[in-house]
This record gives structure tokens, C-alpha cells and sequence, in this order.
């Protein structure tokens, strides 16, 4: 099918191409991603091959100012007359200089020592840090005293130190990179009998033509230091034995390979299993949860916008209002109100029957979290599919009605394929969202009801509830961020594949 | 012969159709009944005088739960304790999560808004990267590296600060751009192209021109950020560990439940879940229409 | 040993000659251990009196080091640790919250019992009730260097923070008053490998049965747990003990004989027999009274709440439970109508045997990070000293661990001290019995409160399916 056929669709039917093509494209798309990545890679080492002989060539063919920039950056410009641009540069370059002499040449050094002496006993290879804390037994009152304090290399302040010196070091080359371009091309601009820009002119740039440099600057800082700095830090942790046992600054860790992840899939059996479980059910109460609440909250908004039904704005709004509760207040109450001796029994008990475990029993406790999550999700498809429902144009349904379709063909055929076209990208994100539903599980079931099948961890623990609590009660950090690594494997394989895949991110230049 | 046959067909369509919407009626409010009770039993038990109670309806009310999250008078002497003194600071947690929820909802805006705009409307060599990694970031679970945040923030100083808090909501804000990005593909290019032709330069098009077009989704955005801080837990506890003073209310009155002070003070978190959930409800329902709007990427205008 | 303890107070003595004759001097000896051990090797030797004076008083108390002598040393210590840190003293506590205002007068004693008498050094000291006794174990291992320097935690904790090496050992001049001061039990539980870590404050962390006197007129009226059910259903009462809490209900396992043990970070146990489902079976025994004499689950917000409920509107007749509720039951019947027992007898098999329980103590530690090391000991040690110990009974209701403190006539009369006494012979520590395997096998309280709701009625063979599940995970 061509564009032209496309085009002489009738909306219904383009709708329906577009729904159909996005669920046969989905092999398709998988393959893309591995094709993507492989086209990402041979982009990236022609770049790296193209950058050196970029980098060569203009060294040979540049004049003395530009071969000087090559050690004292800024000396190009400079020399070709721009002088605020070059003196930019230089600072640039003391900045990074005394960077590394005063802090940075330290932790690359400390990131794997040798021979440190971790304990009384134990001598290791490639520990991160090699000051370990030196006890001092005090003569009169016998108390033992850390007293390097302040020199002991704590094991995660020299990895994070370290992290951030390489990426200081990045970030300092692409500057010189971009210092050496610079002056080759006002040589260049120089040689062609014109003037180079003044640095006014070339801030002025930033306002306009490099308008995107100046908008996403902050953004980008920002996500560098407190986003990306500390996933590289945390991703380079399941490659140590950062756990319970080597916690610092008491005790120092070290590298340890690929270990934590051969326990997590083959060879410890209790973790693996533990990790296949829990990978099974985190899929299995995504799907659920998204869809139950997808369809049911659609379903809700049809009722409620319904013509003949009355009273839209107040149905509406009471359900608005329990979305609008905070969440860990509403779940909070929830598993009070289904605890064993919990008001919903006792109304259960007081009819005779006989008490129901909704949080205690692993299966019960399974069906209860996904009840309570449509209780806490409903309301917000309802919201979102009504004012979708609204924005149905009538005549789609005039011409529906005229060629003889049902209410229920017309939903079929018009509504829900609409509202399924317009809310994928929000069904993708809420899919991603509901994997990493916190939440839910935490305030409802705190992970549990708890088994022994499982390596601490309870039976409707999600990934990053397990991740959790590694961190935060048995303190594996190594085993965390390994399942971390999962998570986001997970995460963004789904959601590349889907988005690339989605209508709004190929046809978004279509708009304009 | 035709006109009765048509009339009963009309009249027994009707019925059914009547039939059909007392079902949904019906309905309607058993489910309104199942969604609300729970907020209902929430709000009773905030005026209940007979303390913790597995009871649906309490027996005796009263307002001292409400007073108790604003005063509390030193068993002792009887005297009031002042707020620094309190066991459960109510005030201070309320004015704590109102400062955070504020700049981080002015700082995160910003971000958002400048990041969506970027991808958006501009065209740049390194675009599609970043569009992609900025995809990639926001998969790790956000409290993965909860730990080295810790680190970081003890770097620049602001261990166990309210400004943390503030740094951790709003640093990461640039990755929530899809929402707001779909909005400003919505917005036609020739709005852009006939500024450019007036001599405006792209500086000058988003704050004039763009801006002022994208009241929902900045509502939208505001609204979310806004609420967040308001909700989270893990990143309080993580980050103030025993810094009570600098506590968000959503820490503060989870602590109320702890084993130690559950039956003492039960009742008094409900109360201080009551008198936050009443302004956020109040918020989200006068906002609703932006939120929806937000959500699907403008293809339904506020 | 005998030898090592003369040493060690030679040391001590000759330390407070030399800072008596030192006082006023700034600079003391500190740093560098080669130094220091120098030192002490040569004052060693002129101390001879010093040390015939410490091996009598040695002989003469015991083991125990008399801290009051030591109060200047102690003082020009404090001193010199304030110096380093620009002549103040700045400490942080964590207890919980319940205790928060009770520690702050005692800090407040303390601060004025080691003011500084030339005012060269001022104590801060914070008291937070943020971080309870439950929590305040694995925050301190969280970050060593954000927790703080004196801490309360209940005695499972202690061999994390050990292996995290965030506490640090008592230091000389007390640890030997922890074996010569409290019960030998105790002192145990404050120890690993030798060497004691942290100090006993209160015997709370266990379960004794609480009655109401109104219905049992004495400790003979308790003493089987099948004629307490009678007497409670013919008042309309019931008797509460949590069978769907692996903690409580592992009273009728070790009453059956069943081996529940964790050593070396293994845990064994012999659900699967014989003995196993005598245990289960006298369960099922007393659920046939549910709900008529007998209460067996919680009412879902935790056994304090269901306790301290039913005692107010009258419906419980005597609990299992621990001190903490102490203050709590009082309150609701009045003081004079409380009773406090060793656990009743049960019938296992086919006889009344004695119910044994979980025991154990709340204790405080040291952060090793401490910028303040002997300041922090201190504080620690004068929290739990005795009179700390007994005005903490006084004010809490919390039973104390020091002979001295448990000889108060007060103590001695308190119902729950005797209780908590004659149900120690009955008691098992957790640290040797239980690890968090057996907390995350969720089969055992599930097997109590299946009995609870079924009142008793299952069928040998599915206890014996339930019991041999439970064992499986164990060890799997």
C-alpha cells in the first residue's frame, strides 16, 4: 500500500490500517532495534575513525597557531584575532589541570590497588581505595578509634570520585576537540581574507541558531550529575562485592567480575529461581494491571458519558476524588481495611462466612494487588478516556449509524480503536510504569505474604521491590544493582521497540 | 397494523433502552459506593474518639485528632510543647513539603518545558541521540541509585537539606519531556516560520510565541510536579534519615504507624491524611482537563 | 586473664596518677599506637602499689571497675576529645520515640554529672526519636558516618553491626563491669567472640503472660493455660497469645521439643516429627475454645493494639505479651489488678509441659565512627548504669538487667520482674535460635492462624503436610 491508497482511507479505516500495522510491525521492530544498534555501533567507530584523521589532518595542514592549540588550547584563536573565545579555552584547560594534579589523578590511581589488607587476615588484589581505616587502641580507656578518618578511602567515595574524574575527562576532550576545530576553521575563515567571529557575535549564536545548546545546557548538567553519575556508579557496583559483609567505610570492597551476575542467573539456584519468579509475576501484574485498568476505566467513561445518563460531573468527580488521595495515604488504609481481623472480614465473619486472606495467602494476595490497583487506577482511564470521547468527531459515528452498525459495533469499530490510537504512547508508559510499580506493592503488601522459595524476597515482589529491599534491609547493594541492570535492560528494549514503532514518533515531522 | 408494530418496536426499544441506563445507574453507584467508602472510613476514623478500631462506624467523636497534629501539651507540666519540641511536627512536615513541592515545581517546569521545546521545535545534529539516550535514562528505577545521590548531595553539602530533595525531583525533570514535547508538535511550524521571517530570533519565539500557546500542558506539568513531593516516600527516608525537622508529610505520617506509636496514633494519621488529601483533591479536580489534556499529548485541547 | 585484668587497671591507675599530675596541662599523649604502648610499658613498671591496690579491688568487687574513681580522668578525656573538635562535644542520640522525653532527663544529668569545671568544653547532645530501637541496627550500618554516636537497638542487631564493623567494643574501663554487673544471660548477649560491644539496658525484648486479677485471684490460677481458657470463658473473657506470629507461637514448638537453632548463619530446625506435631496439635487443642476463651490472631494493626484494646473494653482476661505493654495494661485496669506470670503449662502429648519463650534485651552501642569515642562510652554507660536502670523502671516500666538495679524492692515487687525472672530458665536467645530465614518462612504463623480460624479442627495428616512444608523451607 502506497501513500495515495492511505490517503483515500476513510478515517474509520485509516484508523483501523494504523492499529493493524502497529501489531504486525511489532516483529519487525524487534529486529529493527538489534539493526538500530548495530547501525548505532559502526556510526560510532566511523565517527571515532573520521574524528582521529579529522584530527590529524588538521594538525598537519594547520599554521602555528592551530598546531599550538594542540597543547595550549586557545592559542589558535587567539592568534586569529578571537581573542575571548581563546582565552575560554585556556581557562578550560588550567581548570582541568589542576583538577586532575589537585584530586582527579588520585581516584583513577585508587580505583584498582593491589595488596591492600582489607582485615586482620585477608591481603587483596583490585580493591577500590588503598587507605583502609586504621584502628588505634587508646593507652588509658582502651577504646578503639578510627583515626585516618579523614584520609580512609571509603570504597564508595573513591568509585563515585572516580566516575566523576572520567567524566570530567570526556567532557574536557570533547572542549579540546571542539578547540582544535575551532582554530583550524578561523584559520581557514582568516585564509579566505575574512574576519572571524568576535566573541559577541558568537555568544549572540546561542540565542538563536544554537538556541538548543542554550535551552538544554542546565537540563543536561543536571542529568549528568544526579542522574548519570550515579547510574554508572551504581551499574559499576554489580561488578563488587559491595554487600553486607564489605560495607564502608568499616570495611573496604573490591572487583569481583562478572560473580553477581553468574549467582543471579545460574550459579546460585535459590537466587536464580528467586529472579525467574519474580520476573514471571513483575509480567504478569504489568499486563494486568494495565489492562484491567485500561479497559475497565474506558469502559467507566462510556457509562458515565453516556447521553441519557444524568449527573456526569458528579459521577466524575467522586471517582476523581479517591485519584486524587495521595497514593500511600489510600493504601495505606486499604491494607488495614483487608487485614485478617480488618473491617472487611469482620462484615464477611459477621455474614457467616468465613475469613478471606487477602494480603497472607500468596494467591489471594496476588488477586488483591491487582484489585486494589484497578481501585487506585480506574479513576485516572476514566478521566483521560472521557475527555477522549468527547473529542470523537460525530459524523464518524453518523456515517457508522447510517451503514446500520450497533452500539456495540460502533464502540468496536470507532470508539475504543480511537481511543487506543490517541492513548498508545500513554498504555506504553503506564505498561514501563506498572513494572516499576512501587508502590502498590509496597504499602499494600510490603512484598510478602514471604516464602522460603524465594531469595529475600515475598511472592508478589515486583523487580524493583526485590531491588529495594536488597538496598535497603539486607543491604546487597552488588545483587541491586545487578537486578537494576534487569530492570532497565527490560524497560528499555520494551519501550525502544514500542515508541520507534509508534505513529507519534514517525510521523511527528507531519505536523508542521 | 404497520404503525403498532413500529409503536411497540418503539416502545419496547425504549424500554430497553430505559432498562439499559437504570442498569448503568445501578452500576454507577455500586461502584461509587466501592471507590468512595474506603475515603469515607478514612474520614471517619479521623474523628474517631475511641482510638484504633477495627469497627466500621466509631462510637465516639471528636476533633482532638486534628488538634493533636498542631498541638501537643507536655504530659508533665501540661504546658504546650513547642513545634521544635513536638514528637510529630504536623506544621513543620506541611511547610517542609510545601517548599520543596513548590521549587521543585517551578525548577522542573522550567526544565521540562526548555528540554521539550529543544526536541520539539529545533532541528540539531545531535537530536535523535539525545531524543533516545534521554528515552534510555528514564528506564532506571529512580531509587536504583538512590545510594550515590546520597553521596553526591554530601559533596556539594546539602546532606539531610530540604534542598536535596528539591535537586532530586527537579535534576531528572528534563527526562519527563514526551508529554510535553507531543504538545508542541501539535502547534503549527508556520506560527514559527512567520516569526523567523519578522526578524525574531529563536530565543524570542519560545518565550513570545510558544509559551503563552502552551497554557494546558505548563499546567499540566506544574500540576505533576507539583503533587509529587507530596507523595513520595522513598527518597524522603532515604535522604533524611534522622533529620526529622527537614521531614516531607508523606515520611512523617507513615512514622505515625510504626509498631512503637501505631495504637497512640492511628487516629491522628488519619486526620493529617484528611487535611492533606483536601486541598490536592481540590487542585486536581479544578485541574483535571489540563491533566487530561497533558496526558494525551494534546489531542484533546483544555 | 587474671593477669591481663591487673595489667589493665595498672594502666588505668597509673593513667589517672599521670593525668592528676597533668591537670590543667593541655597536651596529653595520643596518637601514634607504637608511642603509646611505649608509654604504657614504662609506667607499667613504676606503678607497682597501683598495681596491688587494683588486684585488690579486684578481688574484693568482683571483676568490676570502679567508674566513680575515674570521673577526672574520664573528664580530662573528654576534654582532649573536644579540643579536637573546636572545644565542643556534639553527640547524637536514637532511642525510641516512646522513651524520647525519659532519655533527655537523663542526658540532662549527665551533661551536669561530666560538665567541664573550667569550662573548657560544653556538651550538645541531640536525643531523636526518629530512628527507633527496631531500625536504629541497620541505619547505623546504612551510613556509619550520618548515625548516631549513641544508639539504642534490640539485641538481634548485634552481629551486623559487628560484621559491618560499626560499633565499636566497650571500651576497658567498662567492659568488664558489663559481665560483673548484669545477669550472666545478659552479659552474653552483649558479647561476640569474647568481646563485649554494646550495653544491656532493659530485659524487654521477650514474652511472659500479663492477667488480670479480677479474674485470677494468683499465679496458681495461671499456671495451666487449659484451666486459665475455663476460668476466662465462664467470665466472658478471653486469654490473647498470637499464634499467627512465628515469635510467639515458636513457645509450643520448643515446649514440644523441637530443635530450633541458628549457628554459624545456618538454620536448623526439626519441624517434620514427632514432636513437631505435638506442638501443632496442642494448638489445635486450645483453638477449639476460639473465640470463647481464647483469642489467636491480632486484629490485623499488631498484637500492642489488640492487647491494649481488649483489656480497656474488658474482653481479654490475661495476655501473652511483653512489658512494653506493661504501662499500657495498667492504664486500662489500674495497677492493682495486674498480674504477671512465667508462661502457663500447656498440654503436649499427653502431658502439661512448661511453655518456653523467645528472650532477650535492649541494648545500646557506640558508633565506631564516633568523633567521640570515650565521651560516647560514657554516655552509653551512664544511660545503663543502675540508677539509670532504675529510674528508667520507674518512668518506663521497662525490667533492668543489672543485679543491683533487679534487687530494688520495687523491682523485686514488680510482677513482671518475677515473671520475666521464672520464664528466663524457659527462654531462648534469638540470636542462637533464629535467623531471617526463619522470619521469612511465612508457613509458621500461617500454620497458627489457620488453626485459629478453623478452631482447631484439621486433620493430623494436613498438619503434618503443613509441618513438613515448613521444613522443607527451611532447608532449602
Amino acid at each position: 500500500m502506497d501513500f495515495l491508497d492511505y490517503v483515500q482511507m476513510t478515517r474509520g479505516q485509516k484508523i483501523a490500517y494504523n492499529i493493524k500495522s502497529f501489531f504486525t510491525g511489532i516483529p519487525g521492530a524487534i529486529a529493527g532495534l538489534f539493526a538500530a544498534i548495530g547501525r548505532l555501533l559502526k556510526k560510532l567507530f566511523t565517527t571515532i575513525g573520521n574524528g582521529f584523521k579529522g584530527y590529524g589532518s588538521r594538525f598537519v595542514k594547520g599554521d602555528i597557531g592551530t598546531k599550538l592549540s594542540y597543547v595550549i588550547m586557545g592559542a589558535g584563536s587567539m592568534l586569529h584575532g578571537q581573542i575571548g573565545k581563546g582565552l575560554c579555552f585556556l581557562v578550560t584547560e588550567i581548570a582541568y589541570i589542576y583538577f586532575m594534579m589537585t584530586f582527579g589523578l588520585s581516584y583513577i590511581t585508587k580505583i584498582y590497588s593491589t595488596g591492600v589488607q582489607v582485615d586482620e587476615k585477608t591481603i587483596v588484589d583490585g580493591v577500590i581505595g588503598k587507605e583502609p581505616p586504621h584502628y588505634e587502641v587508646d593507652a588509658l580507656f582502651g577504646a578503639r578509634q578510627v583515626t585516618n578518618l579523614d584520609t580512609l578511602d571509603d570504597s564508595n567515595k573513591v568509585l563515585l570520585f572516580f566516575v566523576l574524574t572520567v567524566l570530567v575527562c570526556i567532557a574536557f576532550f570533547a572542549v579540546y576537540i571542539t578547540n582544535t576545530k575551532s582554530a583550524y576553521a578561523s584559520q581557514e575563515i582568516k585564509a579566505s581574507g575574512k574576519k572571524p567571529m568576535n566573541f559577541l557575535e558568537e555568544m549572540k549564536m546561542f540565542l538563536d541558531e544554537r538556541f538548543h545548546v542554550t535551552l538544554l545546557i542546565i537540563p543536561v548538567v543536571g542529568l549528568l550529575t544526579f542522574t548519570v553519575l550515579p547510574i554508572i556508579f551504581t551499574i559499576f557496583m554489580a561488578f563488587t562485592n559491595y554487600d553486607k559483609a564489605h560495607q564502608p567505610p568499616g570495611n573496604m570492597y573490591w572487583w569481583v567480575g562478572f560473580k553477581n551476575f553468574a549467582e543471579v542467573f545460574y550459579s546460585s539456584p535459590l537466587k536464580s529461581q528467586t529472579l525467574g519468579k519474580i520476573i514471571v509475576w513483575t509480567f504478569v501484574w504489568a499486563i494486568f494491571a494495565t489492562f484491567t485498568n485500561y479497559i475497565l476505566g474506558i469502559v467507566l467513561a462510556l457509562m458515565i458519558n453516556k447521553k441519557e445518563i444524568k449527573f456526569k460531573g458528579f459521577w466524575r468527580t467522586m471517582f476523581v476524588v479517591t485519584a486524587a488521595v495521595p497514593q500511600f495515604v489510600t493504601l495505606l488504609i486499604m491494607k488495614l481495611l483487608l487485614a485478617n481481623a480488618g473491617p472487611v472480614n469482620s462484615v464477611i465473619t459477621g455474614m457467616g462466612l468465613s475469613a478471606i486472606p487477602f494480603l497472607s495467602d500468596a494467591n489471594w494476595a496476588r488477586v488483591t494487588v491487582i484489585i486494589v490497583n484497578m481501585w487506585v487506577g480506574i479513576p485516572y482511564t476514566m478521566l483521560i478516556s472521557s475527555g477522549l470521547l468527547m473529542n470523537i468527531p460525530e459524523d464518524l459515528y453518523e456515517s457508522a449509524r447510517i451503514d446500520g452498525a450497533n452500539a456495540f459495533q460502533q464502540f468496536t469499530k470507532i470508539t475504543f480503536p480511537y481511543i487506543f490510537f490517541v492513548t498508545t504512547p500513554y498504555l506504553i508508559t503506564t505498561f514501563v510504569g506498572n513494572i516499576n510499580n512501587f508502590n502498590v506493592i509496597f504499602f499494600l503488601t510490603g512484598g510478602g505474604p514471604d516464602s522460603t522459595d524465594y531469595y529475600k524476597a515475598g511472592q508478589t515482589d515486583l523487580l524493583v521491590t526485590w531491588l529495594y529491599k536488597l538496598t535497603i534491609d539486607s543491604k546487597d547493594y552488588n545483587l541491586a544493582a545487578v537486578i537494576g541492570i534487569i530492570v532497565f535492560i527490560i524497560c528499555a528494549a520494551g519501550s525502544l521497540i514500542t515508541f520507534n514503532m509508534s505513529k507519534a514518533s514517525k510521523n511527528e515531522e507531519e505536523f508542521s | 397494523m404497520t404503525n403498532t408494530s413500529t409503536s411497540t418496536m418503539q416502545s419496547g426499544y425504549a424500554a430497553k433502552k430505559k432498562a439499559i441506563n437504570t442498569l448503568i445507574y445501578v452500576i454507577l453507584a455500586i461502584m461509587v459506593i466501592i471507590w468512595i467508602s474506603p475515603i469515607v472510613w478514612l474520614v471517619l476514623a479521623s474523628f474517631s474518639g475511641d482510638g484504633v478500631s477495627t469497627g466500621v462506624v466509631p462510637k465516639t467523636f471528636t476533633l482532638d485528632n486534628y488538634i493533636r497534629l498542631f498541638v501537643e501539651h507536655d504530659p508533665n507540666t501540661g504546658e504546650i510543647v513547642p513545634m521544635s519540641e513536638m514528637r510529630f511536627p504536623y506544621l513543620q512536615w506541611i511547610i517542609n513539603t510545601f517548599i520543596v513541592a513548590v521549587l521543585s515545581c517551578v525548577i522542573s517546569t522550567l526544565l521540562i518545558l526548555m528540554v521539550s521545546y529543544a526536541f520539539s521545535r529545533l532541528r540539531f545534529k545531535t537530536r535523535k541521540t539525545f531524543l533516545n539516550l534521554g528515552l534510555i535514562l528514564g528506564m532506571f528505577p529512580g531509587f536504583m541509585s538512590m545510594a550515590a545521590t546520597y553521596n553526591i548531595m554530601e559533596i556539594f553539602g546539602l546532606k539531610q537539606q530540604l534542598l536535596a530533595l528539591v535537586i532530586v525531583y527537579s535534576a531528572g525533570a528534563g527526562l519527563g519531556y514526551q508529554v510535553a514535547k507531543g504538545f508542541f508538535d501539535t502547534i503549527p511550524r508556520s506560527l514559527d516560520e512567520a516569526a523567523k521571517i519578522d526578524g525574531a530570533t529563536r530565543n524570542q519565539i519560545f518565550w513570545i510565541i510558544i509559551l503563552p500557546l502552551s497554557k494546558p500542558i505548563i499546567v499540566y506539568t506544574a500540576l505533576t510536579t507539583f503533587i509529587g513531593p507530596w507523595a513520595d516516600y522513598i527518597f524522603v527516608s532515604y535522604f533524611m534519615k534522622d533529620n526529622e525537622s527537614a521531614y516531607t508529610v508523606a515520611l512523617g505520617l507513615f512514622k505515625m504507624l510504626s509498631n512503637e506509636t501505631y495504637s497512640e496514633y492511628f487516629t491522628v494519621f488519619c486526620a493529617g491524611a484528611v487535611l492533606i488529601a483536601i486541598p490536592i483533591t481540590i487542585l486536581f479536580v479544578i485541574m483535571q482537563r489540563f491533566y487530561v489534556a497533558g496526558v494525551t499529548g494534546g489531542a484533546v485541547k483544555g | 586473664m587474671v593477669s591481663k585484668t591487673k595489667r589493665v587497671l595498672a594502666v588505668i591507675l597509673t593513667g589517672m596518677m599521670a593525668a592528676a599530675a597533668l591537670t590543667g596541662c593541655q597536651e596529653t599523649t595520643n596518637t601514634q599506637q607504637g608511642s603509646s604502648s611505649g608509654s604504657t610499658a614504662s609506667t607499667a613498671s613504676t606503678a607497682e602499689g597501683g598495681d596491688e591496690s587494683a588486684a585488690s579491688t579486684a578481688e574484693g568487687g568482683g571483676d568490676a571497675v570502679d567508674v566513680e574513681a575515674m570521673t577526672e580522668n574520664i573528664k580530662t578525656k573528654m576534654k582532649e576529645e573536644a579540643a579536637a573538635n573546636g572545644g565542643k562535644i556534639e553527640l547524637k542520640v536514637w532511642c525510641a520515640s516512646a522513651d524520647l522525653k525519659f532519655e533527655k532527663t537523663l542526658i540532662e544529668e549527665f551533661k551536669e554529672k561530666y560538665k567541664s569545671d573550667d569550662g573548657s568544653y560544653e556538651f550538645k547532645i541531640k536525643a531523636s526519636g526518629a530512628i527507633g530501637e527496631a531500625d536504629a541496627g541497620g541505619k547505623i550500618i546504612e551510613s556509619p558516618k550520618d548515625g548516631a554516636d549513641v544508639f539504642n537497638f534490640a539485641d538481634d542487631q548485634l552481629s551486623s553491626l559487628v560484621e559491618a564493623k560499626a560499633i565499636a567494643p566497650v571500651i576497658e574501663l567498662y567492659n568488664k563491669n558489663i559481665a560483673a554487673n548484669n545477669t550472666k544471660e545478659t552479659a552474653a548477649a552483649c558479647t561476640i567472640d569474647g568481646t563485649p560491644y554494646a550495653f544491656p539496658k532493659t530485659s524487654d525484648n521477650g514474652y511472659f503472660l500479663y492477667y488480670d486479677k479480677r479474674v485470677y485471684k494468683d499465679d496458681s490460677a495461671v499456671a495451666s493455660l487449659d484451666d486459665m481458657i475455663k476460668t476466662a470463658k465462664d467470665a466472658g473473657k478471653n486469654v490473647y497469645f498470637n499464634l499467627g506470629n512465628a515469635w510467639y507461637n515458636a513457645a509450643f514448638f520448643f515446649s514440644a521439643g523441637v530443635e530450633i537453632k541458628y549457628e554459624n548463619g545456618k538454620q536448623t530446625t526439626t519441624f517434620n516429627t514427632n514432636e513437631g506435631l505435638n506442638a501443632a496439635k496442642a494448638m489445635c487443642h486450645i483453638c477449639e475454645n476460639a473465640g470463647a476463651g481464647f483469642q489467636g490472631v491480632d486484629g490485623g494493626a499488631g498484637d500492642n493494639t489488640a492487647v491494649e484494646k481488649g483489656f480497656k473494653d474488658g474482653s481479654l482476661a490475661a495476655a501473652v505479651i511483653g512489658t512494653w505493654e506493661g504501662p499500657a495494661i495498667k492504664a486500662a485496669i489500674g495497677e492493682e489488678n495486674v498480674g504477671a506470670a512465667k508462661l502457663p503449662t500447656a498440654l503436649i502429648g499427653d502431658k502439661q509441659v512448661q511453655l518456653e519463650s523467645f528472650g532477650g534485651y535492649k541494648l545500646i552501642g557506640v558508633n565506631q565512627f564516633t568523633k567521640y569515642p570515650v565521651t560516647s562510652q560514657t554516655l552509653a554507660y551512664y544511660l545503663s548504669n543502675t540508677e539509670s536502670q532504675l529510674k528508667r523502671y520507674q518512668n518506663r516500666g521497662l525490667i533492668p538487667t543489672s543485679n543491683e538495679a533487679l534487687k530494688d524492692p520495687k523491682v523485686q515487687a514488680d510482677p513482671a520482674k518475677k515473671a520475666i525472672e521464672d520464664q528466663t530458665p524457659f527462654s531462648h536467645g534469638q540470636g542462637s535460635s533464629v535467623g531471617g530465614k526463619y522470619w521469612a518462612v511465612k508457613g509458621i504463623p500461617g500454620m497458627g492462624s489457620d488453626i485459629y480460624n478453623k478452631k482447631g479442627k484439621i486433620s493430623d495428616d494436613e498438619l503434618t503436610k503443613s509441618l513438613s512444608e515448613i521444613q522443607e523451607q527451611i532447608d532449602h
